[in-house]
């Protein structure tokens, strides 16, 4: 499925009107420079063999060359590192917010703490990163001066302090959270009509004990398929927030390389951040298969 | 991604109508002031009437943007488009979905290609995929960002759809029809499609939501809508450099895409039966 995706993504970027060769052409350059440069590129090639040329190659960590001449995995060695720390931060934050929060709420069903979390967490989904962004920068850094509202990047091409990481991460954190604690709730309220759990509340358990011991393990799932889906949304909401803070990540290159119609390069973000996201599936179907063979 | 939970597949009860009303009112309140903003503005959008981040007061009740034009005329003009926009999406991903759904339960070739397109699809964040599709067009502006949104939206919801009408098609109904010799047109649009409403409803509601938030994305990208148009995200964009001038310029445009955002939500929250909401949570 990674091939599929990465052959449509090619094929997309080939469908585009004008191509790398003049897109990065030089002003006042003639019709012959940017056909020689196009032969150099080797662009005058057959879509397929130059897809092929590249598919056989990513196996051996080779990403190709940019159209400017330079490797693909160096672009990318500075800015991915940096997005990923973006993009984990707030993962690791977005599974532990909405586990705490749903299992906070499924304590008392109905409840205050319930109807409060249900109505936060279903509004903050609808929320773009940009607009949480844009409210964080007025409160933390306009307002109370807490933060540094832009990211200073150090000499060796990391943010120069954690706390320009700070809001990044809770915009990214923010709307994906109210996601999945609404996932994490719904998955506690298919298990508590379970009979076993049904059984523990007559024979008078604890609602914690109950919560954590009989109506977690079987929610486990549908709660790690549903935070697994939020990688990609993840990803692509740190491209976005990178511009807003100024943070130093594949969001740039990103906007560049679109720019530049650089196929090389925007397939080799994907490829990235697609086998990143194949491998947060794969977690994902591991811990159902694991819970699934556990109960017979 | 298990979207097999649909117990109740007839219509669901009703409930009462002040229930259903209070969640709808914000977001029915704000689509009129949006659509109706143009008129109510004070000044034309592409027109200086003061200078540039001037603060709020005088000619501009919320002050001026980059260019010095009246924040307040632009956040009036810029709803309706996007509003517009979302709509578009939504009402024809939904539609497509549902005609796709409702086949792909009784043909399993059909439905095991959706399956994959889908698997496919959730490989690739929104955000490439805006700026790769809408870059394929340039000049494409909003139609290009609503064809993306299309293509990229459809996938999910046709699996939501045809995990609810999953169960449809192995009940007596269905078999006893498939037996009196019926084509599969008629099954899936005489005989299972009028037991979804609720599915496509709450499809509706999120497809909605969803819209929104890729439009506006791809405005803030500045993908889609092209300056001197007055659009909610791409205010943001432009007038994020004066944050600390007039602070208005970007706050209003974002509070009104997160109170279109929160209200749009709500209301296609309290419209959807429990049941139905509960399948379309992927």
């Amino acid at each position: 499925m990674l091939l599929v995706l990465l052959a449509v993504v090619f094929a997309a970027i080939e469908l585009l009107p004008g191509d790398a060769a003049s897109a990065t052409s030089e002003r006042g350059e003639g019709a012959a420079g940017v056909a020689a440069r196009r032969h150099l590129l080797g662009l005058d090639r057959p879509v397929w063999e130059r897809f092929w040329d590249w598919i056989t190659a990513l196996p051996t960590g080779d990403l190709g060359t940019s159209a400017r001449g330079e490797r693909v995995t160096d672009l990318l060695a500075d800015p991915l590192p940096n997005t990923v720390l973006l993009g984990a931060t707030a993962f690791v934050l977005t599974a532990l917010g909405a586990l705490a929060l749903g299992l906070w709420a499924a304590a008392r069903p109905r409840g205050t703490v319930d109807r409060i979390v249900d109505l936060t967490s279903t509004a903050a989904f609808a929320l773009p990163e940009f607009v949480v962004s844009v409210g964080l920068l007025l409160a933390l850094s306009l307002w109370t001066g807490w933060l540094p509202a832009a990211t200073v990047t150090s000499a060796d091409g990391s943010p120069a302090s954690w706390s320009m990481l700070v809001m990044p991460v809770l915009a990214l954190t923010i709307p994906q959270t109210g996601w999945n604690t609404r996932i994490v709730r719904a998955a506690l309220a298919d298990q508590a009509s379970t009979p076993h759990v049904e059984a523990a509340h007559l024979d008078g358990l604890p609602t914690r004990r109950i919560l954590l011991r009989h109506a977690l393990p079987g929610a486990w799932p549908a709660i790690a398929t549903g935070v697994a889906t939020a990688t990609g949304p993840l990803l692509g909401g740190a491209v976005v927030v990178e511009t807003l803070f100024n943070y130093p990540g594949i969001g740039a290159v990103l906007a560049g390389a679109v720019a530049d119609r650089d196929t090389p390069v925007i397939a080799g973000v994907v490829a990235c951040a697609a086998a990143l996201i194949t491998v947060v599936l794969l977690l994902a179907d591991l811990v159902r298969a694991r819970t699934l063979g556990a109960r017979p | 991604m298990t979207a097999t939970a649909v117990r109740r597949p007839a219509a669901p009860a009703r409930r009462s109508r002040p229930r259903i009303l209070a969640p709808i009112a914000p977001a029915a309140l704000l689509v009129l002031v949006a659509v109706t903003g143009p008129l109510l503005a004070a000044h034309p959008l592409d027109k200086p009437v003061t200078e540039p981040y001037a603060e709020a007061g005088g000619a501009a009740l919320l002050g001026g943007d980059q260019l010095g034009r009246d924040v307040l005329s632009r956040l009036l003009h810029g709803g309706s488009a996007l509003i517009g926009n979302a709509l578009i999406v939504a009402v024809t991903i939904t539609l497509l979905a549902t005609l796709l759904g409702c086949f792909a339960v009784l043909s399993p070739r059909l439905g095991r290609l959706v399956e994959r397109i889908a698997d496919t699809a959730i490989l690739l964040p929104p955000v490439l995929g805006i700026m790769l599709l809408a870059l394929a067009w340039p000049g494409g502006g909003r139609l290009a960002i609503t064809v993306v949104a299309i293509f990229l939206g459809t996938p999910y919801a046709v699996r939501i759809v045809a995990g609810a009408a999953a169960p449809l098609a192995t009940t007596g109904f269905i078999e006893a029809a498939t037996a009196s010799g019926e084509r599969i047109g008629h099954l899936a649009l005489r005989e299972i499609l009028p037991n979804l409403r609720a599915t496509v409803l709450a499809l509706f509601g999120l497809r909605f939501v969803d819209a929104v938030y890729v439009i506006s994305m791809a405005g803030f990208l500045q993908l889609g809508p092209q300056p001197p148009e007055a659009d909610w995200a791409l205010m943001i964009r432009e007038n994020g450099a004066g944050i600390l001038l007039n602070p208005w310029a970007v706050v209003a445009p974002g509070l009104a895409i997160g109170l279109l955002a929160i209200s749009v939500n709500l209301a296609a929250n309290a419209l959807a039966p429990a049941t139905a909401r509960r399948a379309a949570l992927r």
